[in-house]
């Protein structure tokens, strides 16, 4: 008898215990992104999600991989130079942010991957990229180094059909925050405010 | 006889008058074309069509002298992707004010014939299916922060 209460109130101190633990849990897992996601369209990873190895070509024909993450924060955009009008409103927006939140002297890089590399080159992105701003980078690579990071990113792109000798790209509209150990950390939906961009990557970045 | 006459003029003017509201067709303001980098091989205009008119109208076709095509497309962003939709007619429906903007409805501007440079300007021919046709001259411009917006 004895030992049958004692094993109840054991188990009743246990279960106490357990339900306790798991309210702090849950209360602080609440509570964290809460206070990060109050910008609009921005959502913060918790925890943020390590990017895999991944081999693409920047504009200048050097290989832009993870290391070149390492050490930087990262705002990365997918998308076209045969692309009128979302990718070069991207772009602005982007060259926005560098004008607030600063570029490679504040450990901020901003980087524009083309998953059309069959029209886009290192050619045409350095021809393309500087007029948005001399620092960004261009980078593209074979489709399945593109996939490799975009299914990291959890980002999308597919070729449509071709009409008039002419074919879209579709693809993620999002701008990517990556942190300087490799991770995806935040991802901004789109349409872009270029403040928010520069709030949200700020707050995480900290100074 | 002079009385008649006045008569007559006063009629011809509240006639035509009144055409001229029953007629009234699609009026486009603040054209432009959204300057690229570069060697760029596609450009954007934008521009707002106004229909005063009780009638539907559509802008069906785009021509210009400085581009190899010219299409009316469509920016949609559904489920996080954006894609681009060719359209084949914007309908303008009575009294509607319709916005092509960054980021929305926008013309696509195929292969530039010259190196268009902010400060000069292209020629646009509208095609409406009522028959209207509209040349519009549209500066290019640098897209600065406040025109990369779209609400």
């Amino acid at each position: 008898m004895v030992t049958r209460k004692t094993l109840i109130s054991a188990t009743l101190v246990a279960a106490l215990g357990v339900i306790l633990v798991l309210g702090y849990l849950a209360g602080r897992s609440f509570r964290e992104p809460a206070r990060a996601i109050s910008i609009a369209g921005m959502t913060v990873l918790e925890p943020a999600s390590p990017l895999p190895e991944f081999r693409l070509h920047d504009q200048s024909n050097q290989l832009f991989d993870r290391a070149r993450l390492q050490g930087k924060w990262s705002l990365l955009f997918f998308g076209y130079t045969h692309c009128p009008d979302i990718c070069p409103t991207t772009l602005v927006v982007m060259r926005d942010v560098q004008k607030i939140a600063g570029g490679k002297e504040q450990g901020i890089q901003y980087i524009f991957v083309s998953v059309d590399p069959d029209r886009d080159n290192a050619a045409t992105l350095g021809r393309y990229l500087p007029y948005f701003h001399p620092e960004f980078i261009g980078a593209t690579g074979g489709q399945g180094e593109l996939m490799r990071l975009t299914r990291a990113l959890g980002a999308y792109y597919e070729s449509g059909e071709a009409r008039n000798g002419n074919y879209e790209v579709h693809h993620s509209a999002a701008i990517f925050l990556i942190d300087p150990e490799v991770r995806l950390r935040a991802l901004f939906a789109g349409p872009h405010e270029a403040a928010h961009l520069a709030q949200g990557l700020q707050r995480l970045k900290g100074g | 006889m002079v009385r008649y006459k006045r008569f007559a003029v006063g009629v011809l003017l509240l006639i035509t008058g009144l055409l001229a509201v029953a007629d009234s067709s699609v009026v486009v303001r603040d054209a432009w074309v959204r300057e690229a980098p570069p060697g760029a091989p596609v450009l954007a205009a934008y521009f707002t069509l106004e229909n005063p008119g009780s009638k539907a109208d559509k802008l069906v076709a785009v021509r210009g002298a400085d581009f190899d095509q010219i299409e009316i497309h469509a920016t949609e962003i559904r489920a996080g992707v954006a894609r681009m939709i060719a359209l084949d007619a914007l309908p303008i429906p009575p009294y509607a004010l319709i916005k092509l903007a960054p980021g929305g409805y926008h013309l696509m501007l195929h292969h530039p014939r010259r190196a268009l440079a902010a400060g000069m300007s292209v020629k646009l021919e509208l095609r409406f299916e009522s028959g209207t046709r509209l040349t519009v001259v549209a500066p290019v411009r640098r897209a600065e922060a406040g025109t990369a917006h779209h609400h």
